[in-house]
């Protein structure tokens, strides 16, 4: 069955008019990952109007093509100019410029291409056969546990939130408030029109997104006059030839890190919110721990290029894998690609994989394709990127945010969705301004209907809420929203305050309780096992005698990416 | 009054808004099926942000005003720091209100030559690098969006005058 689903998808997907598609979507993703300024998500979000008039396939392979491209394509400016062109090529610019400066751009380039190639391809394996495996238990879920999973999801904006935990979830309710505006879904009843026809419709998904994300990070690289007016090849752009084959011998010889750092990033996109801007840092931090010469690290060490971009771009594939089985999004670009799925008639749920297998497959057979082409079209893309660098950035921020009014009014066909272009996009400059993240405002706008369709059918099914406790996935992922929302305080505080020593041994046993209620010798076991964690961890702070040292280093946090 | 910040003002908004839009869930029509009523979740969703701006509002309170010493607020200072964004926005808007009379084509070519300008400078050169480059890549989209995609942008009342 699965050899069938990949024979279709393969049918699908192996079109000349979407392969040539997808080389478009790869080369614009290469491009915009590269110019600091813009981001990955951003480039999805603007591509979205174009895949409107495409089907299903074509239009979900063109934004995969835009992704994987976006996470490349950061590495680019990220080691010929020393600025990260997205904050996924953060920890890269620490070896990749030295090593550039040091008379080996080419070498360093293909340094990155090549790990993040040999990244996408071993989290792509991972997302073929982790996704429906995960996919098989979400078939369990009752529409309690569909609540409760989305109620999950949305908590995942306390971690969103980075500093300011209450800003993080203001701008999630917010997003949410905007979800329910316009005619219900359910019942079709008109909510908060204020007597207005055009809002009677709601806020169109893609207006509201572009509105918040593009049009206001625009305007937020156009507020300094200085900057506005300098290109970014004044930061040294040059233009090199790439030495593939060395490269490529030299990442297969550093396998160790090169697998460790992949499943880092795999790892950190499965986990809800902590997408590529994290995982870099993770895998280069661990790259250099396990390096036998760390005082190298920082200098135009390989290891320290090979680690955050094979993490880089194993992230994708772990976030896809929390999208396409339960469908949540694992990072804010899997929640425009979710949102994408919307506009597409696709409910994505964890039904997703066993009712729409060719779309899941051909979304799958994408990733794969898409790693391909950035391989083979970075070093073509490198001289777009240097033409590219020479533009002033206020001249590049212009004509975006025309084709920003051009690509929302394409949508419908009506003028309301560029005013409402306009308003988010003020919106979302002002909650840049006041310190409101954006990211839980769009998982609020893209999980809002979802989470009420589910509420209506769990209560429609029966009207006793107990069932949201007793039924144990519900009450899996319920325990889980209730830690998420504390998590970013529990690693605030983590090894300073007495409480972050309790804390997880506390979760561990209070997640043992749906385990032991789902029954089975599989997950009896599993709780049994989650118990003697929790137990072992109360140990060992009581044989330290609960020692916390006030002064302990923070990890990394998490930002917006 | 001494305890008062941006991020007070800000949670009183927000409390404010909450207080229109839980109003304005009694206006939504009621119906005689289902459990969950049109109504319910946005109220779910309104207590959750009330509570939220509640709390918001005492941190920003406890946390008082800021400490003295810091550069006095000026209209004039706040229109230079902003001054690249707030012409976006005007231009933009002037785009948006005069869509209907100059349509999608005119009014994107003059929007972006217009805030090219007004970012870039006036001088000679740049005026006509400008117009260069707003009417190219407008055009180009226009072009990609009506041919190739098949889309019906405003046509503009001047162009059917002309």
């Amino acid at each position: 069955l699965v050899l069938d689903n990949i024979a279709a998808a393969f049918h699908e997907l192996f079109v000349l008019k979407t392969v040539l598609l997808m080389v478009v979507g790869v080369v614009a993703g290469l491009i915009a990952g590269g110019v600091p300024g813009f981001t990955i998500a951003m480039a999805v979000v603007l591509t979205l109007p174009f895949t409107f008039g495409m089907d299903a396939v074509q239009g979900l392979a063109v934004m995969m093509g835009v992704f994987v491209g976006g996470l490349s394509g950061g590495l680019m400016s990220g080691i010929l100019t020393g600025i990260p062109g997205t904050p996924s090529s953060v920890a890269t610019t620490f070896d990749g410029f030295p090593m550039a400066r040091a008379g080996r751009p080419g070498f360093a380039l293909g340094l990155g291409v090549w790990s993040s190639f040999f990244g996408g391809i071993i989290s792509a394996v991972l997302l073929v056969t982790l996704a429906p495996q995960l996919a098989r238990i979400g078939l369990e879920f009752q529409q309690w546990d569909y609540f409760s999973l989305v109620v999950f999801a949305l908590t995942i904006t306390a971690s969103l939130a980075g500093e300011n935990l209450v800003k993080g979830l203001i701008a999630g309710a917010l997003g949410l408030l905007v979800a329910t505006v316009g005619e219900d879904e359910i019942n079709g009843v008109a909510r908060f029109d204020f007597g207005n026809e055009a809002i009677k419709q709601g806020f169109g998904f893609l207006p509201v997104l572009i509105g918040l994300f593009a049009f206001s990070q625009l305007l937020s690289d156009l507020e300094d006059r200085v900057k506005a007016r300098k290109s970014l090849a004044e930061g040294g752009g040059v233009a090199v030839r790439i030495e593939h084959r060395k490269a490529a011998m030299t990442v297969l010889r550093h396998w160790t890190n090169l697998v460790r750092s992949s499943l880092i990033g795999v790892f950190t996109g499965i986990l809800p919110a902590a997408g590529s801007s994290i995982s870099n840092i993770l895998a280069y931090d661990q790259a250099k721990k396990a390096s036998r010469e760390p005082e190298k690290f920082g200098t135009g060490c390989e290891d320290g290029i090979i680690a955050p971009e094979s993490a880089n771009n194993a992230t994708a594939g772990g976030a896809l894998i929390t999208m396409m089985a339960l469908g949540i999004p694992g990072d804010i670009v899997t929640a425009v690609m979710l949102g994408a799925l919307l506009i597409h008639d696709v409910i994505p749920s964890p039904t997703f994989i066993t009712e729409s297998p060719v779309l899941a497959y051909s979304l799958f057979l994408a990733f794969f394709l898409a790693n391909f082409m950035m391989l083979a079209l970075q070093s073509y893309t490198l001289r777009l990127f240097v033409l590219i660098t020479r533009v002033k950035m206020y001249i590049l921020a212009s004509i975006i945010l025309a084709y920003c009014a051009i690509g929302v009014f394409a949508l419908s066909n009506i003028a309301f969705d560029i005013w409402t272009l306009f308003w988010f996009g003020v919106l979302g400059y002002l909650m840049r301004i006041f310190g409101f993240p954006l990211a839980p405002m769009i998982l609020g706008v893209v999980l809002g209907g979802i989470a009420e369709r589910w509420l209506s059918r769990a209560l429609a099914r029966s009207d006793d809420l107990s069932y949201f406790v007793t039924s144990p996935w519900s009450l899996f992922f319920l325990i889980l929203a209730a830690f998420s929302v504390f998590f970013p305080k529990y690693q605030a505080d983590r090894g300073k305050k007495t409480w972050t020593l309790v804390y997880p041994a506390v979760f561990l046993f209070t997640l043992s309780v749906p385990a032991f209620m789902m029954g089975g010798p599989v997950r009896i076991g599993l709780g049994i096992l989650l118990l003697a964690m929790g137990i072992r961890s109360l140990i060992k702070h009581h044989r330290n005698g609960w020692k916390v040292d006030p002064a302990a280093s923070l990890a990394p946090t998490l930002r917006e990416g | 009054l001494s305890r008062i910040n941006r991020d007070v003002y800000i949670a009183v908004f927000l409390l404010l808004l909450c207080g229109v839009f839980i109003g304005a869930t009694y206006d939504i029509r009621e119906i005689d099926y289902g459990i969950l009523t049109p109504a319910a979740w946005p109220r779910i969703v309104l207590v959750a942000l009330t509570v939220l701006s509640l709390i918001y509002l005492f941190q920003s309170l406890r946390r008082g005003a800021p400490a003295a010493g810091g550069e006095a607020f000026s209209v004039k200072k706040l229109l230079e720091r902003y001054r690249n964004p707030l012409w976006c926005y005007g231009l933009f808007l002037l785009f948006l209100l005069t869509l209907d009379y100059l349509g999608m084509l005119i009014g994107g070519v003059l929007f972006v030559f217009c805030l090219l300008t007004a970012i870039g400078g006036a001088g000679k050169r740049d005026l006509l690098r400008h117009a260069l480059i707003a009417i190219v890549m407008i055009g180009a989209m226009w072009a990609l969006f009506t041919y190739a995609l098949g889309v019906i942008f405003p046509q503009g009342e001047i162009v059917s005058i002309l």
